[in-house]
C-alpha cells in the first residue's frame, strides 16, 4: 500500500524564457504520505506545483497524477485534488461563505459540512467580507477551500504563511488528520522545522534542482541542533570536545555549538555547570545546506 | 451540471453596477425620446406669415433680381422690406423703406456673381407712425432642419429621430460600458489573484471563458430588450405607435446586439492576452472610439462615406429595422462570425497560457 505512487514527476523542466524555474525534476509522492517540498526563495517550488496542476505549461518532462497526464487530463486530476496557492486572492466584496460555496460547487460537491467544520476549527468567521479579513484569516480561507471538498490529494504552497504559531499548530494537526484518513499531501515550505514537524519525507531543491529526497527520520539524524548556552562562570571549552559537537565557539561566558549527535552527553556535561540561559534550535534550511550540501555535494 | 456557476458568481459580484447602468440607460433613452416633439417641429417649422409672401429669384449674366410680392394690407400707408442672414431679422443687411402701397411687390437687384446667397426677407406694413405690422417672412432657399445639417437625418419622422440615437451615442454609451465590464471580468481574476484558485477547480478554461462571455452577452441582450420596451412605451405615450410599429422599435434595438457581441469578444480577447485591466480597457476603448470616429467622419464628409463600410456599426441595419424593411441576414451573420472568430482566438490563447501569479 505504501508504494502506490500518487504523483510521478519525471524530467520536469519549466523555463520562463531564459530563466529556469525547475530543471529536470524526478520525484515520486506516495499515497498516504505527507511529502515536504523544501527550498529557499526562488528555488522553484511554486513553479513545480503550478506546472503539476496545469496552470503553467511545461517545457519538457512528464507528470502523472493518479496515473493521469498532468496537462491532458487536468480536469480529472483536479476533481481529486485540492490546492492552496502560495499567493491568492478571492472576491473582496463577497462574503467568505458565498465564495466558499461557489468554489465547493465548482468541485462538484454539495455537502458543506466539512467546510463548516474546518472554518469552526480554524476560527474563521464565514459571514465576513473577504476583503476585510486580515492576512492570516485570508490564509485560513485558502486552507478551508483546499480541504473542504475532501479530495484524495492536497497540494499546498507554503500553507502556514501568515498564520500565527497557534494556527500553525492547528494547521499541522489538520494535515496529520487528513493523512490518517489516507489522504496524500504535497506541501512546499522554506522552513526546515515545519517540514520536520509534519512531513514523512522531504524533497529539497535549490537553484531549480533537486538536491536530495530523504525520510524525515534520517534527515533528523543528519540534522544538527544549534545550541546556545549562557553560563554563570566561564567554562573550560574542552569539556565539549566530543563526537557530534561541531563549530564550537566560546564568547565570554556564552557558548554556541552545533550538536549532531550525542545530545544526551552534551546535556549531562552542561548540567554540571551553572546555567543562566539556554536555547536549542532546529537548523535553518541555510545551515542545513552549509553543513551538508555545500561545495556542490549532493546528499 | 456545473454550468452557469461562474456566471452566477459574477452576477452576485457585479449586480449593483449592472443595475445602475440599466437605470442610467433607461433614463437616458426615455428622456431622449421625450425630445421627439421638438425635433419634429424643427422640421415643420415655417416662417411667420410665409403664406403671405412670394419670392422669385431671377438671374441674368450680370445680376440677380429678387422679386417679392405680398398680400395687401388694406390700411397700410407703405411697406418696409428687411433682408437678413438669419430668420430673427436681427442686424438686417439691407432695408428698403417707403415702398408704395399700390404695388404689393418690389424688386431688389444684386450684382452677385456667384449666384444669390441664402437670405431671409421680411415685409412690414407701416400703418401710421406708431403702428407697424408684419405682413410675412420668406426666404429664397429650401430650409433644412438643424438635425438634418448636423446628423444628416432626412426625415422628420420618429424613425429619423431614433436613427440619431442609434447612429451617434449608442455605440459609445453601451459599447464603452460593456467593453469595460468584459475586460474586467477576466483581468480582475488575474489582478486580484484568484485565477489560480478558480482554475484549480475541475472546470475547463474554455468553460470559464465562455461563461464570462455569456454573462456580459446575456446582460447586454436583456438591456437591449429593455431599451426596446422603453422605446415602445415612449412611442405610445407620444401617440406615435401608428407611425412606427412596436416590433420595429424592438428589432432596431435588439439588432445592435451583434455589434456589441463583437465589442465583448474583442474586450475578452484583449483581457485574456494582455492580463492587465488598464491595457486591455485601452484596447477596447480605442476600438470603440475608432468605430465611432470613422462612422462620424463618413457621415459628415461626403467623399469619405465609403469609410463607413469598414465599421461594425455599418452592419447594424437600424434604419431598415425602423422602417419595417427586411434586415440583411448577411450583415447580422457577418457580425456573429466576426465575434465567434474573436472569441475562439481568445479560447485558443487562454487554453495554452501560463497563468501569471
Ligand atoms: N513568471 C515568471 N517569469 C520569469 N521568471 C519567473 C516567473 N516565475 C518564477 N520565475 C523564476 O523562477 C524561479 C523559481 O521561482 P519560484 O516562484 O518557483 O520559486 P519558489 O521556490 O516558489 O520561491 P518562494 O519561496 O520565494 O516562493 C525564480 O528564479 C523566479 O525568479
Ligand atoms: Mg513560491
Amino acid at each position: 500500500m505504501e508504494n502506490e505512487v500518487v504523483m510521478k514527476i519525471r524530467g520536469l523542466t519549466k523555463k520562463y524564457g531564459d530563466v529556469v524555474g525547475i530543471k529536470d525534476l524526478d520525484l515520486d509522492v506516495y499515497k498516504g504520505e505527507i511529502m515536504g517540498f523544501l527550498g529557499p526563495n526562488g528555488a522553484g517550488k511554486t513553479t513545480t506545483i503550478r506546472t503539476c496542476l496545469g496552470l503553467l505549461q511545461k517545457t519538457s518532462g512528464d507528470v502523472k497524477i493518479f496515473g493521469l497526464d498532468s496537462h491532458e487530463d487536468s480536469i480529472e486530476i483536479r476533481k481529486r485534488t485540492g490546492y492552496l496557492p502560495g499567493d491568492f486572492g478571492m472576491y473582496p466584496d463577497l462574503k467568505v461563505k458565498s465564495i466558499l460555496r461557489y468554489l465547493l460547487s465548482q468541485s462538484g460537491v454539495s455537502d458543506e459540512s466539512k467546510m463548516k467544520g474546518l472554518a469552526e476549527r480554524l476560527e474563521l468567521d464565514l459571514s465576513r467580507k473577504y476583503g476585510n479579513l486580515s492576512k492570516g484569516n485570508k490564509q485560513k480561507v485558502g486552507l478551508v477551500q483546499a480541504f473542504m471538498a475532501d479530495q484524495d490529494l492536497i497540494i499546498m504552497d507554503e500553507p502556514t504563511s501568515g498564520l500565527d504559531p497557534l494556527m500553525q499548530q492547528k494547521c499541522y494537526e489538520l494535515l496529520r488528520e487528513e493523512k490518517e484518513k489516507g489522504k496524500t499531501i504535497f506541501m512546499s515550505s522554506h522552513i526546515l522545522a515545519e517540514v520536520e514537524e509534519v512531513c514523512d519525507r522531504v524533497a529539497i531543491i535549490r537553484n531549480a534542482e533537486l538536491q536530495v529526497v530523504e525520510e524525515i527520520e534520517s534527515l533528523k539524524e543528519k540534522m544538527g541542533k544549534k545550541l546556545e548556552i549562557e553560563f554563570e562562570n566561564s567554562v573550560d571549552p574542552s569539556i565539549f570536545a566530543m563526537e557530534g559537537v561541531e563549530d564550537f565557539e566560546m564568547d565570554g561566558r556564552k557558548a554556541t555549538m552545533i550538536v549532531t549527535s550525542n545530545l544526551d552527553e552534551v546535556i549531562k556535561k552542561i548540567s554540571k555547570q551553572n546555567v543562566i540561559n539556554m536555547s536549542l534550535e532546529t537548523f535553518s534550511l541555510e545551515q542545513l545546506f552549509l553543513t551538508y550540501y555545500s561545495g556542490g555535494g549532493k546528499g | 451540471m456545473k454550468i452557469g456557476k461562474t456566471m452566477w458568481m459574477e452576477l452576485k459580484n457585479r449586480w449593483k453596477g449592472f443595475l445602475l447602468f440599466i437605470l442610467v440607460v433607461v433614463l437616458l433613452v426615455g428622456g431622449f425620446v421625450q425630445a421627439y416633439p421638438s425635433f419634429s417641429e424643427a422640421f415643420e417649422d415655417e416662417l411667420e406669415g410665409s403664406e403671405n409672401i412670394d419670392i422669385e429669384v431671377l438671374e441674368d449674366r450680370k445680376n440677380v433680381t429678387v422679386k417679392l410680392s405680398w398680400k395687401e394690407i388694406v390700411d397700410a400707408e407703405n411697406y418696409s422690406i428687411l433682408v437678413s442672414e438669419s430668420a430673427n431679422m436681427m442686424a438686417p443687411l439691407d432695408r428698403v423703406d417707403g415702398v408704395e402701397n399700390t404695388s404689393h411687390n418690389c424688386s431688389l437687384k444684386y450684382d452677385e456673381k456667384e449666384g444669390f446667397p441664402e437670405r431671409y426677407f421680411a415685409v412690414v406694413a407701416v400703418i401710421d407712425e406708431d403702428e407697424k405690422e408684419l405682413v410675412g417672412m420668406g426666404m429664397n432657399f429650401e430650409r433644412t432642419s438643424p438635425f438634418q445639417e448636423i446628423w444628416g437625418v432626412d426625415y422628420g419622422d420618429i424613425q429619423g429621430f431614433l436613427s440619431i440615437l442609434w447612429s451617434t451615442w449608442w455605440i459609445l454609451l453601451i459599447g464603452l460600458y460593456i467593453g469595460y465590464i468584459s475586460v474586467n471580468l477576466i483581468t480582475k481574476d488575474y489582478e486580484e489573484e484568484r485565477m489560480d484558485v478558480l482554475l484549480s477547480k475541475p472546470i475547463s478554461r474554455r468553460q470559464y471563458l465562455l461563461e464570462k462571455f455569456s454573462i456580459v452577452s446575456l446582460y447586454t441582450l436583456a438591456l437591449l430588450v429593455l431599451v426596446g420596451l422603453v422605446l415602445v412605451a415612449s412611442a405610445y405615450s407620444l401617440g406615435e405607435l401608428n407611425s412606427v410599429s412596436s416590433s420595429a422599435l424592438m428589432i432596431s434595438s435588439v439588432l445592435s446586439w451583434p455589434v456589441f457581441l463583437v465589442v465583448i469578444s474583442i474586450s475578452v480577447l484583449a483581457g485574456v492576452y494582455l492580463e492587465s485591466s488598464r491595457k486591455a480597457v485601452g484596447v477596447s476603448f480605442i476600438f470603440i472610439l475608432i468605430q465611432y470616429g470613422v462612422n462620424m467622419v463618413g457621415d459628415l464628409t461626403e467623399g469619405l462615406e465609403y469609410l463607413k463600410t469598414y465599421t461594425i456599426i455599418n452592419y447594424w441595419n437600424y434604419e431598415a429595422a425602423l422602417y419595417g424593411e427586411a434586415v440583411s441576414a448577411y450583415d447580422v451573420g457577418f457580425l456573429l462570425v466576426l465575434s465567434a472568430v474573436l472569441i475562439v482566438s481568445a479560447l485558443v490563447i487562454f487554453d495554452r497560457k501560463d497563468i501569471p501569479v
